[in-house]
């Protein structure tokens, strides 16, 4: 069956009523916008039934981002409607398009691209049905509150519009003529439509389903990576009040409960009931520098332009980033049900489609016979252990037919076995003309793979602990201008001789995925605190040279805003403190980000405190001003949180961070004194996603601020209390 | 299994569990309530954080036979999304959620706060949540809540 | 004039003489003069700085004297003594607030005599009576250390003594029972790391201040030594012959927790002793490694007994026919249902895996205060900083629940008698 011919069955089924039109030319594809491209019917973004139901559908997932919200604001200001006249549906293999990954920030791009889009032709269409309706010309009618209205004031609505008539129409690249009248959802701040359930108990999240005739199950990983398994007694385990059953299959253990603790008692008592061998089979390095470069890698030259200058002032450095973790807040969740051939998965995953090919290959079914949901999960930063528990659950359901079967990791297994951010090394060389411009540079990055997503069921990690175990395939670099290790690593700064290779390792010697940014936190964190060296060494204010190597007047404003909201030309230092200032345009493409941070540092007990931090952000046309705000405010701590403390610590033989107290992220107590996002407006200008465009800039701020406290150059990540009090 | 009476949000209720269940599960399984979230069940992270008594407890470190006739609060407790109570109406105001995990252990923990002490000053309601993480870095939304809460209630709001 | 009142005269005479010389040597004993301020702040070499910051870590500076990490060495933290409560000042070289105004000579006097620049005496709650003992050199580079952290605006907290003891001239009296300025000696008979460590246990660690027992007036009982002392209502074990440790300690065990705050087969460090494990952590390793030795050389003599720690496994239910069966039956479904879970894994680099309690020195300990504060605040690791974790059972566990949970680890865990007062003590632990 086609997906087409499916979705017609589906909707019919629903008795819904979709709109189409006849098709005139179609268009050259890749002239859509890109989730349009992909999926280009109307319906599939858009219906509107006869009881004035309008459902928007979006293969992108909330994540906490706020996308929901401003995704609704986006269609509800093409189709002048208030937006809490819309249902939303989020990525859902069955029922809505395919948008892969809600990831590397593209969402507004892609999904709230593709929604404009969609909704001003739905509109204009509507439009024309109304004007041939009520005989009137289309340019004479007002458009409010989901209905036409003739200059006589004849009514006709969005659902008399549609009834009776099952239509189906492709998109056209011609964007639909603007709506009538002024601007209304977007660029609102519209309280997101999900906190209200979030603060009152309502339910929200994958680990609030409660299906019924579900059972719980825990997993019990091998003690380290390489552990393999030499005996099992189970059979005590079997006995053990309420277990229904116990799954082993190579070194993937699981154990299914009727109730959760007795599941995560179970799971303790399996644990002890199995021995394990554990070779010391992790390299140890006295450092990350050290770790990273003695893996091999495959360079690729991604930028060369000009040649190497003999003359003026020589600067190098290195720059490192430990493994680091997503760690979500809630360890990750999913539940799995087999019923008749037909698995139905409810995931936080950040990709439904690919994570049912990747459950299709694990379990040698059909892609049909397989449906995601996605159901929220608390916030993954990226490629965390969703797809895992995912995989968890689905073999759990194949083990236990007809019953839901609901996977929660505990903490140690979120710690202990997500994919993690990778460690990196940067080296950076530059020469400094006489006229205080850079006149070369050089800059090598060296870093395991940033993307180990399914697709594959390799990538799965019950997959590879199988008897007959699934290979996780090569990984590959993403290639520029969105690159993996390398995002970011071209600077955007003018550079008139430079050369930007990325040294691609594709064995990592832990597990490594996409972590919120990728490369581009370590990229611009060793980006931006070198362009401070090389300010110093010129004798320039750190503003003012960025400003003298940048020529886009989006980057200017950006820099220079938060310069002046900080108060950046008349501060005066004071003892223990300074201030540090850093830019970047995510994948120098996307969000345009600057901030100025002041620090106090007490070396003696390694605190560095941040005092303030002022930033300034060009995002494109701001569809919510204040979801903006909280993406960046958030990106900025959580990056003050990887900068000042995480690092993941492992022996010869095991990962060793695998709870809070081993792996401590920032608290209460350390979060800035006073936090400011300034927003730049550019109406009609693209949508550009926020969630990773002050990370790398926040970890360079604070690190230059920490050298004009103190005189420390730091440039190991992170810049912990042991090593702030170490430097000397 | 032995036959635990609770009393949650004001209401008696009888729940049949070992007596080792925490009262995390106790409250998610037993009794259907969304708002206690297991983030950690080892004491570390707060987002499991409700009431007994008067005091903030992590409810994944409270077995369930050792509560006796000590009441349980939840977030449900204090109001919902029509009738919202004063800390999840600041909440709701300040937009203080990203993913929202963590929040309804953060409201319970500015509860026991605000109990015991109306007119916090900044100081006191960072050191009062230290013990409650947040990975999104929600923190200053958070502590603008509270401190939002806090006024509200000093005027003459209703909890 | 007549003889009775030539007698008369010669009383009064001989009293108001006695007066004077009483009067005299009080006054001796109670006032010292102010010192001179210094103008500018002399330079140092780098070398004398490093080797001070070891002998600050050594000497446990930051203890008291950093109560806000963001401002170090600037003072303000309270500390309850018997006699009240003593707030730490401001050693960051602020002119005006803190000791920027001192000469070598102040800086020397106030860590032998505990005498401030002003000439007010010093409560012994800084333990000037064992920096007595620090050679010059090593004072020298204290000092050197301290004038060269950026100084901090931070003025002198009042403290809240009991009366009389806000009138600071009677700290003198102390001095004369307990100040002994008698040099340090090594011992020809003992290694020259062993020596080493005691120097430093001795004159710069002050391990006797919280493990050696207090006499009434708040002195050392040096008849007593290393028997077992307290701090911040914490008890700290002996350390020498009545070591209450249920397995002995092995050298390397000692040096190991010294440095991190574990050892196998041992608890981890809790309470104020988790301050001095983050001090010695940053001190130089052969010094740690000396202390260590010294340690164990008083510890050794403990004589090996058999207690419940040389077993494993999850602590028994009570006897039968225990005389207090209903409130050990109430410890023991609180252990089975509370700690277990925990505490019977055994430990292991696993997060929720902590010593079998039957190996736990706080339930050896003649006194219970260590253990009712590790059940009510947990041991966390100082924010920021990794480490192991325990949470707290205060707003857990009643006042009634806690005092059987202690009672019956006391006699099912430790095979030892029961805590005389253990009620009180948990009823005390939790009164605000």
């Amino acid at each position: 069956m086609s997906a087409d011919q499916g979705r017609r069955r589906f909707l019919a089924a629903g008795g819904a009523l979709t709109l189409s039109f006849a098709m005139p030319a179609w268009s050259a594809p890749g002239e859509l916008p890109k989730s349009l491209d992909k999926s280009p019917w109307l319906d599939a973004w858009i219906r509107i039934d006869a009881s004035e139901a309008i459902t928007v559908f979006t293969g992108k997932a909330e994540l906490g981002q706020g996308i929901k919200t401003a995704l609704l604001q986006v269609v509800a200001n093409e189709l002048r409607i208030a937006p809490s006249r819309l249902q939303l549906v989020t990525a859902d293999t069955a029922r809505t398009p395919d948008e892969g990954m809600t990831a590397g920030s593209n969402s507004m791009k892609d999904s709230g691209t593709a929604l404009r889009h969609a909704a001003g032709q739905v509109r204009a269409r509507l439009m024309e049905l109304a004007a041939a309706r009520m005989k009137v010309p289309a340019t004479g009618l007002a458009l409010k509150d989901g209905a036409f209205i003739a200059p006589d004031g004849r009514r006709a609505s969005f659902g008399q519009l549609v009834s009776g008539q099952e239509l189906h129409a492709r998109a056209t690249p011609e964007p639909a003529p603007p709506a009538p009248g002024p601007k209304t959802a977007i660029g609102q701040s519209l309280p997101r439509v999900d906190i209200p359930a979030k603060v009152t108990g309502g339910r929200a999240y994958v680990q609030d389903l409660r299906l019924p005739n579900m059972v719980h199950a825990r997993v019990v990983r091998p003690p380290s990576q390489a552990a393999s398994l030499i005996e099992l007694d189970a059979a005590a385990v079997m006995r053990l009040p309420g277990v229904v059953k116990v799954v082993r299959d190579g070194r993937f253990l699981a154990v299914i409960a009727d109730g959760e603790y007795r599941a995560v008692k179970a799971a303790a008592f399996l644990a002890r009931a199995a021995r394990w061998d554990m070779p010391a089979a992790l390299p140890v390095h006295p450092d990350v520098k050290s770790l990273v470069m003695a893996q091999p890698s495959e360079p690729t030259t991604i930028l060369e332009r000009g040649t190497r200058v003999g003359q003026g002032t020589k600067l190098s450095a290195t720059f490192t980033r430990p493994f680091q973790l997503h760690a979500s807040i809630g360890p990750s969740c999913a539940i799995a049900q087999l019923v008749d051939k037909r698995y139905t998965v409810w995931t936080h995953s950040q990709g439904v489609f690919p994570l049912k090919s990747a459950l299709a290959e694990l379990l040698a079914a059909d892609e049909d016979a397989i449906r995601c949901i996605h159901v929220e999960g608390s916030g993954c930063y990226g490629h965390n252990a969703a797809d895992d528990v995912a995989a968890d659950a689905a073999l759990l359901a194949r083990a236990l037919p007809g019953r839901p079967v609901r996977v929660q990791w505990m903490r140690e297994d979120e710690h202990g076995w997500e994919p993690f951010g990778a460690a990196m090394v940067a080296q950076v060389a530059a020469t400094l003309g006489l006229d205080g411009r850079i006149a070369d540079w050089q800059y090598d990055v060296f870093t395991p793979p940033h993307n180990t997503r399914p697709g594959k069921a390799g990538n799965l990690l019950p997959a590879t602990h199988l008897e007959k175990p699934f290979t996780p395939p090569r990984p590959k670099p993403s290639p520029q201008p969105e690159g993996s290790g390398d995002r970011n690593a071209i600077p955007y700064y003018l550079l008139p001789n430079a050369r930007v290779t990325h040294h691609f390792q594709p064995r990592a010697v832990l597990r490594t995925s996409a972590m919120r940014g990728l490369g581009a936190y370590c990229n611009v964190f060793a980006i931006e605190s070198f362009m401070d060296e090389l300010a110093r060494t010129a004798r320039v204010d750190p503003v003012a040279f960025r400003l003298r190597h940048l020529d886009d007047p989006r980057a200017v404003d950006v820099v220079k805003l938060a310069a002046a909201k900080f108060g950046w030309d008349a501060y005066e230092r004071t003892p223990r403190r300074g201030r540090g200032f850093a830019f970047a345009r995510y994948k120098n493409l996307a969000s345009y980000c600057a901030l100025a941070v002041e620090v106090e540092v007490a070396r003696e007990t390694g605190l560095v405190r941040i005092a303030r931090v002022a930033s300034a952000v060009d995002c494109g046309e701001i569809v919510n001003p204040d979801g903006v705000r909280n993406q960046i405010e958030g990106g900025i701590v959580q990056s003050a949180s990887w900068t000042l403390l995480e690092q993941v610590r492992f022996d010869a033989s095991r990962v060793l961070t695998v709870d809070w107290a081993a792996y401590p992220i920032l608290r209460f107590g350390q979060v800035p004194d006073k936090l400011d996002v300034h927003l730049i407006d550019r109406p009609g200008q693209p949508f550009l996603g926020t969630g990773e465009a002050a990370q790398g800039p926040a970890a360079a701020a604070i690190a230059n601020a920490v050298f004009d406290a103190c005189g420390l150059r730091m440039r190991d990540l992170p810049l912990d209390r042991a090593r702030v009090r170490k430097a000397s | 299994m032995t036959t635990y009476r609770l009393q949650v949000n004001g209401k008696q209720h009888a729940v049949d569990v070992d007596a080792d269940t925490p009262l995390l599960y106790v409250l998610r399984n037993e009794l259907a309530l969304n708002g206690a979230k297991f983030g950690c069940g080892l004491g570390q992270c707060g987002s499991c954080t409700v009431l007994l008594g008067d005091q903030s407890v992590m409810s994944c470190m409270v077995p369930v036979s050792g509560i006796g006739a000590r009441p349980v609060r939840t977030v449900e407790g204090l109001g919902d999304a029509r009738t919202p109570g004063v800390l999840q109406q600041a909440f709701i105001d300040e937009q203080a959620a990203q993913c929202g995990y963590c929040i309804a252990g953060m409201i319970m923990q500015a509860t026991a706060l605000l109990e015991k002490t109306p007119a916090p000053t900044d100081a006191q309601i960072r050191a009062h949540m230290s013990p409650n993480l947040c990975r999104c870095g929600t923190h200053m939304r958070i502590l603008r809540a509270v401190r939002r809460a806090a006024d509200k209630l000093a005027a003459g709001g209703k909890r | 004039m007549d003889h009775a009142r030539r007698k008369r005269h010669t009383g009064w005479w001989l009293l108001l003489a006695a007066a004077i010389v009483l009067t005299g040597i009080a006054f001796g004993i109670m006032w010292r003069p102010a010192l001179a301020p210094q103008t500018a702040i002399p330079s140092f070499d780098e070398a004398r700085i490093e080797r001070g910051a070891n002998l600050a870590r050594l000497g446990m500076c930051a203890s008291c004297h950093t109560a806000d990490l963001a401002r170090p060495f600037a003072g303000g933290k309270p500390m309850e003594t018997p006699f009240g409560t003593v707030h730490s000042t401001n050693i960051t070289p602020d002119r005006d607030t803190g000791i920027g105004a001192w000469s070598p000579e102040a800086f020397t006097r106030a860590m032998r005599q505990g005498v401030s620049r002003d000439g007010h005496l010093l409560y012994p709650a800084f333990p000037y009576n064992h920096y007595v003992r620090m050679t010059q050199d090593d004072v020298d580079d204290l000092y050197a250390y301290f004038m060269t952290r950026p100084p901090l605006d931070a003025p002198a907290r009042a403290n809240d003594m009991t009366f009389p003891f806000g009138f600071r001239p009677l700290v003198g009296f102390w001095n004369v029972l307990y100040l002994d300025d008698a040099p340090w000696r090594p011992d020809p008979g003992q290694s020259a790391e062993w020596n080493r460590g005691a120097y430093l246990a001795d004159a710069a660690a002050h391990c006797a201040a919280c493990h050696t027992p207090r006499t009434e007036l708040g002195g050392p009982d040096l008849k007593r030594q290393l028997d077992g002392g307290e701090a911040e209502d914490w008890y700290a074990p002996a350390l020498n012959k009545n070591s209450p440790s249920p397995l002995p300690w092995t050298r390397a065990q000692l040096h190991a927790y010294l440095r991190t705050g574990m050892a196998e087969d041992h608890a981890v460090a809790g309470g104020p002793m988790q301050d001095v494990v983050m001090h010695l952590a940053q001190a130089d390793e052969a010094d740690v490694a000396a202390l260590a030795a010294w340690t164990h050389s008083h510890l050794a003599q403990a004589p090996a007994r058999t207690t419940p720690a040389q077993t494993s496994g999850p602590l028994p239910p009570p006897a039968p026919d225990d005389p207090d069966l209903p409130r050990m039956r109430l410890g023991h479904e609180l252990y089975t249902n509370s700690c277990a879970r925990c505490h019977d894994v055994g430990r292991s680099p696993g997060s929720g895996a902590a010593l079998p309690l039957q190996k736990a020195i706080a339930l050896y300990e003649p006194d219970p205060r260590s253990l009712i504060h590790i059940v009510d605040d947990g041991i966390l690791p100082p924010d920021g900083e990794p480490g192991r974790w325990m949470p707290g059972f205060k707003a857990i566990l009643s006042i009634e629940q806690a005092g059987a949970l202690a009672a019956y680890l006391r006699k099912y865990g430790a095979g030892q008698p029961a805590w005389p007062g253990l009620d009180q003590q948990v009823r005390k632990a939790r009164a605000p």
